[in-house]
């Protein structure tokens, strides 16, 4: 299909497009975004990269239905209420950055800018991308924040909306040479018509190590598009861990790309879903270096609503010895979920290892009937396999331990809650 | 050691210069003009005496394909394809519809000689069953004494020569060209033509669908297990045509029947357009056992001509425990675009898809399978090696999706792929879609060069490094060439170049 077909518009492509004009005075800034976004639409499922979810007709349905959601809600967190994930992080409101007392070794500055969406992540099959385009659009600014090279920064950087404002952000973050970090995307609150959205962009100095945590926990009505960008220098190390445990219609995207030898990265997440909700992981991991190395591992649970991961490990012609695993494990809990998996390779390089696998199906019944013949009863023995199988993520990250319990803090909390 | 030398030369050997099918046979051949209109489907229909609901079929499918788009998913590229500039229909001239092989254009049967398919030698064999050894007389397709294959044989737009017929009636088996299928069994072919593979399926089915002229149609009776390997013979040789076959096998409750495939075409240096469908259907515990070697001219090292293999191919395993196993072994072509596929309707039904996709020179495979489960308690497996060398790109692209009713589905998957030289590419796309509980899935894929550990291995209990190597790839095959047939893993293993020895067991 010609990607720069004309074809008429939706009433839901038609809708967000009138939400992005309403979306702020700054419309001048914003409109040749707003054009685009009017130019190409929504992409549905027979773009390859949003296959397993049609965006087109998932906001078409919400909007359909948004009589109760018209109110540009206050859906940003309420810095009363919310606790950071890590107690003693450093809280960045998006909405105002400039106003951070930032610790020694890191500037946090605001600035009028609109993320990129002029270009796209490579793999996507459309000219423009969708979450890049949606955050200009509804005129998210991008927030910058630099950590200085030789800098170990001990408490994590959590980034999070403002209060009352809209429901778009950006990131722009840099960690030099040699530096240690800890970010924290916190992703919270209510239902708006329009998806809110995030657009983040990483670049790690070479010998660097972050850990990137994105804590999405937003309300079950509430729709989100997110996308992590990630430059990752020579020998730096680079940790993921997605936590997705709320939201009615979720996509968080990641893009990442070595941009020397030697650099590591570890992807972990846990999807947990429930009735009604769809939430789609995608990332991208680009190996254009020699000798890297990558593991990404995602697990899901899924007590009903549609889950979807997409992953693809891209290997370069040059990228030889490159070390890539993937693997994406759901455990069906219950006949109203379903989960499809689209884990690729693309491998242009001979000299490497690369491999994945993806498993789905229930709680293993020799595991079950392990535990109960030791006097443990059904539903304690399931809640503790489906804890086992997802606390594991956490421990494959090999972070501090109040990082790791308050990741594991929020994962019980949805279990308990869910089960 | 990424350019491991042994390999190298093994998958040389059938590089594209190699192709040893190239030949041309010089016969006077009838061909319809160029072009693609009601006229021509209405000539191809009338040459094929075909009953009038045929041909309104074929206009059906036609009015349908001119809305739809060429599809662009598959990791594929070539420029448009002019379908205007493609002859449709092309029949040797001194033979429309042969009644025995003394009637076949001597040359023809020559031709099928050098690629090897003992047409006469097997009619001369026919009903008289000769047990004995050393029957070792041309080829590939040279049987392992005492067992023979009926085969089908199909030149351009009409099938030339079926053996074994006699014998086969006895059984009560049909094996026939589909062309008189329509004529002689209507009822069976009106009943399940289509049923599998719709017309609008997709854009090159639908074309299928619209002109179509020859392939082979099988129908195994209730509790009948065919006495003989099935074989169908497809050879391109006019210039700028398309071959356009349609199979349909239909193995009625209990039946059994294996069926081969092999494919060859002329070096030409314009692309060719070949785009098949076959149809299975197996009923109440049903087996089909569908093989493939495909070997159609992939092109010369510059991606010059080669044939475009665009072809759909689907199972449907419509009655409980029925099975079907699709074997293939891809050398040739130089575009493949092929998912042979189970429909796994019928409770406790299997689906199982055995694949070697060896891409050189400038070859793009994209293949793969798809199962979908439907039925309860239907299992399904997928093995799938790829070996890519010189420029060429392998993508193994595969769906998994276990419907809401499918309790207790299962699948295994393994796609492997192995690359030589620093040119080439190897890709994955698999789709695994759960929308069932208690549905398990499992899939993995692996792309390497041959490992460390296993070559260490074996040389540390003295086998000489080339050997060992020789002795992995081999095993790196060996799940897939233990599929097929025994007479076209002798084929296989010519093509493949990979010998067997070494890796039983």
């Amino acid at each position: 299909m010609s990607v720069t077909e004309l074809r008429p518009r939706t009433p839901a492509e038609a809708a967000l497009v009138s939400l992005a004009e309403a979306a702020g005075t700054d419309e001048d800034a914003r409109s040749a975004a707003i054009e685009a976004l009017r130019r190409e639409g929504l992409p549905h499922r027979r773009i390859e990269a949003w296959h397993y979810t049609d965006l087109r007709n998932l906001i078409g349905r919400r909007l359909g239905k948004a009589t109760g959601l018209d109110a540009p809600a206050g859906s940003a967190c309420d810095d009363d209420v919310l606790s950071p994930l890590v107690a003693g992080s450093t809280v960045v409101d998006l909405e105002a950055p400039e106003d951070t007392s930032a610790p020694d070794g890191v500037t946090i500055t605001a600035s009028n800018d609109l993320a990129d969406w002029h270009e796209s992540p490579n793999h996507l099959d459309r000219p423009l991308d969708t979450v890049r385009l949606v955050n200009a659009a509804f005129g998210a600014r991008v927030a910058k924040v630099a950590v200085a090279a030789n800098t170990a920064v001990a408490a994590p950087i959590e980034l999070r909306d403002g209060i009352g404002a809209r429901p778009h952000a950006a990131v722009a973050a840099t960690v030099g040479t040699a530096s240690k970090a800890v970010f924290v995307e916190r992703i919270e609150g209510g239902g708006s018509p329009a998806p809110a959205s995030r657009v983040s962009h990483l670049t790690i100095g070479d010998g660097a190590t972050v850990l990137w945590i994105i804590d999405q926990a937003k309300d079950s009505d509430a729709a989100y598009l997110g996308q992590l960008n990630v430059n990752i220098g020579a020998n730096a190390t680079f940790k993921l861990f997605v936590l997705n445990a709320g939201g009615s219609l979720v996509r968080q995207e990641v893009h990442a790309v070595t941009a020397g030898e030697g650099s590591e990265i570890l992807m972990r997440g846990v999807n947990l879903l429930q009735k009604d909700q769809h939430v789609d992981v995608t990332t991208t991991l680009r190996h254009t270096f020699p000798h890297t190395t990558a593991t990404e591992t995602f697990r899901n649970v899924v007590t009903g609503g549609h889950g979807v991961f997409q992953g693809m490990i891209k290997v370069a012609k040059d990228a030889q010895k490159t070390d890539a695993k993937m693997a994406c494990n759901t455990l069906l809990l219950s006949e109203d979920g379903d989960f499809s998996a689209k884990p690729e390779l693309e491998i242009f390089a001979d000299d490497v290892q690369c491999g994945h696998g993806a498993t789905a199906g229930a709680i293993n019944a020799d595991h079950l009937f392990y535990l109960m013949s030791r006097g443990i009863p059904a539903p304690q023995a399931k809640a503790l396999l489906v804890k086992a199988f997802v606390d594991e993520m956490v421990e494959e990250l090999e972070v501090e331990a109040a990082i790791a319990d308050a990741l594991t803090g929020k994962i019980d909390a949805w279990l308990d809650h869910s089960h | 050691m990424p350019a491991v030398q042994e390999t190298i030369d093994q998958v040389r050997e059938i590089d594209v210069d190699q192709y040893k099918y190239g030949f041309e046979t010089l016969i006077e051949m009838d061909v319809a003009p160029k072009g693609l209109n009601e006229d021509i489907i209405r000539l191809i229909s009338a040459k094929k005496s075909e009953p009038e609901w045929m041909l309104a079929w074929r206009l059906e499918a036609f009015e349908r394909w001119k809305t739809m788009e060429s599809p662009n998913w598959a990791r594929v590229d070539y420029p448009p394809i002019d379908f205007q500039d493609i002859h449709y229909y092309a029949a040797p001239k001194s033979m429309s519809g042969p009644t025995s092989l003394d009637e076949v254009d001597p040359e023809i049967l020559r031709t099928y000689e050098k690629l090897g398919i003992p047409l006469r030698e097997q009619e001369i064999l026919a009903g008289v069953v000769k047990p004995a050894a050393g029957e070792e007389d041309d080829g590939l397709l040279a049987a392992p004494s005492g067992s023979r294959v009926a085969v089908d044989a199909v030149f351009d737009s009409v099938s030339v020569a079926t053996t074994f017929k006699k014998e086969l009636e006895k059984a009560g088996v049909i094996f026939m060209p589909i062309s008189e299928a329509i004529r002689e069994h209507p009822e069976l072919v009106k009943k399940y033509l289509g049923s599998v593979v719709p017309t609008s399926d997709n854009y090159f089915a639908t074309l299928n669908s619209a002109v179509f002229t020859d392939g082979s149609f099988v129908y195994v009776p209730k509790g009948v297990r065919c006495p003989m390997e099935l074989s169908t013979y497809f050879r391109i040789n006019e210039r700028n045509t398309g071959q356009f076959e349609r199979t349909l096998i239909i193995a009625d409750e209990g039946a059994y029947v294996s069926y081969l495939e092999g494919c060859t075409a002329p070096q030409r240096d314009e692309n060719q357009l070949h785009a098949a469908v076959v149809e299975l259907v197996a009923m109440d515990d049903a087996e089909i056992k569908y093989s493939t070697v495909q070997n159609w001219y992939p092109g010369d090292k510059q991606g010059k001509g080669g044939i475009y293999n665009f072809v759909t191919k689907r199972g449907d395993c419509r009655g409980k425990n029925s099975r079907i196993s699709w074997t293939q072994v891809e050398t040739g072509s130089a575009i493949t675009w092929k998912y042979p596929s189970c429909i796994l309707r019928g409770d406790n039904s299997r689906g199982e898809f055995y694949s070697i996709a060896v891409s050189n020179g400038r070859q793009q495979i994209d293949s793969g399978t798809k199962m979908i489960h439907l039925g309860k308690n239907t299992t399904s497996r997928i093995i799938s090696k790829g070996i890519s060398a010189g420029n060429s790109n392998n993508t193994y692209r595969g769906q998994v999706s276990a419907n809401r009713r499918a309790a207790n589905a299962r699948n295994f998957t393994q796609c492997d792929s192995l690359l030589i030289g620093n040119d080439c590419g190897a890709h994955t796309v698999p789709y695994i879609e759960a929308k069932n509980a208690t549905a398990q899935f499992e899939h993995e894929a692996t792309t390497s060069k041959i490992s460390d550990d296993q070559l260490f291995y074996c040389m540390q209990r003295g086998i000489p490094e080339e050997e060992a190597i020789a002795l992995i790839v081999n095993g790196f095959v060996k799940d897939v060439i233990q599929q097929l047939p025994m007479e076209f893993a002798v084929e296989a293993q010519k093509l493949i170049g990979i010998s067997l020895e070494g890796s039983v067991g």
